[in-house]
């Protein structure tokens, strides 16, 4: 027993070791060599080029950072807005087509939105709103919502109507009820939901391009030609520059949010 | 939810410590939601001192509510939970820090004001609750089985904590409860509810000892209710057997209701007393008291309640003598209560 344990100890670890690490390490070793020809296992040259690049001011690359993380954080807060009055209306009410309803708003989850990229880019087209931030805000909300949507519900058929009763009974209006009663239930809900929003949005590719028409520069745009063949050390050192602001951007939201958290403790 | 209340009309006065009691699904925590506005009412009206309350809000009500849940708000500590109350109404921090104080001390968890509600016990908690529901000083205190989730011990330290608040205070306070023992001991009056009907409102002594109503006596855990007819100042049993009344009824037909405390056990025939025959089938000590059931010859079974005198125990199982006075028991009247019931059941 303790033995197949072991076993399967060690594949899982083998398993993550090749899935999750190497793939790192390697990425780490590309973006800062020289030359890496077949069939040496290290790169035959350290090169600082590759990082020189992407940090420098003629890559553009800060500005596409502003960029994604201009369009990340608002299409969250929109999402949030949106979500905390659905996620009420699904969690806590029943209504006829509750059903329909749900399953329509999880659909962008079944149905990959790259199946109705083209209708979509036809209609943004009519209404203006391609080649612009707000289109591509518009249309990062597509995969993004249904996932802050389901967390809102989950937190809503957790939080139920005892604790607003309870308020009520304490003289707590409706606007007081939400600040202090219904948002601190709602705020790790946000968190995952505000979370998987950003990481999704800011891996956008196909919609940003098709949407932004080549005008949105956004770090997935700039990165992609690098990885798809073009300077596999710079599309390395973009990678893991992409990481990192999606980490840092994970951990601000954590801090930002537990200190809000814990201002409604006090 | 199908659920209908009809009452049709129910006082309670300043400073009682009011009870509505009755089985789950009776309508009294829907009857106090409503007093609590969280519940809107369908036709009718609600009033406080005089003055027409039925369309105000709860948060406008200025009502405690103390719920079976403690609903102690978890990310807020002790302290910020019973100040809750107070900063809703623009009471300054400092002022309501210091109340919050004077409050938990007066449940006796002074020195608790610091942690969160999960790092307390059941009890602890509850008594949170009834210090936050408190402590802006409301006319009324609304108390929907507030110890229900808690073990038989603590629930009687919660009940004494409650009746000296109740005390203390002086405010009016309207509690629910399915607990008998928790009605006798701590209720000035009651209502005793049933599907969404009140049955009968009192004195917990006078609903116990007069009731006007069968479900009443039944409701209260009054084990001998016999059913028959009065004949010339007498109840006569459908087993035959034949009880003294206090005054003449006439010919009805209906229930008679005997409290077990008061008929006696005794070997030989008591002089100043009505008495009949029946074998003493078992005894049952409890508490200083003991518990027997007896059978009359025609097969009636009957529960009695005495003082422990050592007596009963060499009289099981032999023949002997139940004694009661008239006055002690009650007569209902068929017609009374089916008339009754058919006014007051909820209509489809």
């Amino acid at each position: 027993m303790k033995r197949v344990f072991m076993l399967m100890l060690f594949i899982v670890f083998g398993l993550f070791l090749i899935a999750g690490i190497f793939p790192i390490l390697y990425l780490f070793m590309l973006s800062f060599s020289g030359g890496w020809s077949w069939p040496d296992i290290l790169p035959s040259e350290f090169s600082l080029r590759a990082w020189k690049y992407v940090l420098g001011t003629a890559s553009g690359t800060w500005h596409s950072i502003g960029v994604s993380l201009h369009i990340a954080v608002v299409v969250t807060i929109i999402n949030a807005v949106i979500a905390i009055p659905a996620g009420d209306a699904l969690g806590r009410y029943k209504f006829p087509f509750k059903g329909v309803l749900e399953i329509i708003l999880m659909l962008p989850i079944l149905v990959p939105p790259i199946v109705i990229l083209m209708g979509l880019h036809r209609t943004f087209i009519t209404l203006g709103l391609t080649e612009k931030l707000s289109g591509v805000v518009l249309a990062h909300m597509l995969p993004t919502l249904p996932y802050m949507i389901r967390a809102t519900t989950i937190s809503f058929s957790r939080l139920g109507f005892e604790w607003e009763e309870q308020a009520k009974t304490l003289g707590a209006g409706r606007i007081r009820r939400f600040a202090h009663v219904v948002f601190p239930f709602l705020l790790p809900g946000i968190i995952v939901g505000s979370a998987l929003t950003i990481l999704i949005s800011m891996s956008q590719y196909v919609i940003t391009l098709l949407i932004g028409g080549g005008q949105v520069i956004t770090l997935t745009m700039r990165m992609f030609p690098y990885i798809n063949g073009g300077d596999q050390g710079t599309g390395a050192a973009y990678s893991i520059l992409f990481a990192l602001v999606a980490m840092g951007l994970m951990v601000l939201l954590d801090v930002f949010l537990n200190r809000l958290y814990r201002e409604k403790r006090m | 939810m199908d659920f209908h209340l009809y009452i049709q009309n129910l006082q309670v006065k300043h400073g009682e410590f009011f009870g509505l009691i009755g089985e789950s699904g009776c309508g009294k925590t829907t009857l106090l939601k409503i007093l609590a506005g969280l519940l809107p009412v369908n036709e009718g009206s609600l009033l406080q001192n005089g003055r027409d309350i039925t369309g105000i809000p709860a948060e406008k009500r200025s009502l405690g509510m103390v719920f079976q849940q403690d609903r102690l708000f978890p990310y807020m500590n002790i302290e910020k939970n019973v100040a809750f109350g107070l900063k809703m109404k623009g009471v300054p921090r400092s002022k309501r820090i210091t109340r919050a104080r004077d409050m938990l001390s007066s449940v006796g968890l002074k020195d608790l004001g610091e942690r969160f509600p999960l790092e307390l016990s059941g009890g602890q908690r509850q008594r949170v609750a009834i210090a936050r529901a408190m402590v802006t000083n409301p006319p009324i205190l609304l108390m929907d089985e507030p110890f229900s989730a808690l073990d038989p011990n603590l629930r009687k330290e919660m009940r004494e904590l409650v009746l000296d608040i109740h005390k203390k205070y002086s405010m009016t306070i309207i509690f629910v409860t399915h607990d008998r023992e928790e009605a006798f001991m701590m209720f000035d009056r009651m209502s005793i509810m049933r599907n969404g009907n009140v049955v009968e409102t009192g004195t917990p002594r006078s609903l116990y000892e007069k009731p006007s109503r069968l479900y009443t006596a039944r409701f209260l855990g009054i084990p001998n209710i016999l059913s028959g007819r009065t004949e010339k100042g007498l109840f006569l049993t459908l087993e035959g057997l034949e009880l003294s009344m206090e005054k003449h009824e006439g010919e009805r037909e209906g229930e008679l209701i005997i409290r077990p405390e008061s008929l006696e056990i005794t070997q030989f025939h008591p002089e100043d007393r009505f008495a009949f025959r029946a074998i003493l089938e078992k005894t049952r000590f409890r508490q200083g008291m003991v518990h027997c059931k007896i059978t009359t010859h025609r097969g009636l079974i009957l529960e009695t309640l005495e003082k422990n005198n050592g007596e009963l125990e060499g009289l099981t199982g032999k023949e002997v003598y139940v004694s009661y006075s008239p006055t002690d028991l009650v007569f209902l009247e068929n017609e009374r209560e089916v008339r009754e019931c058919s006014t007051l059941m909820p209509e489809k």
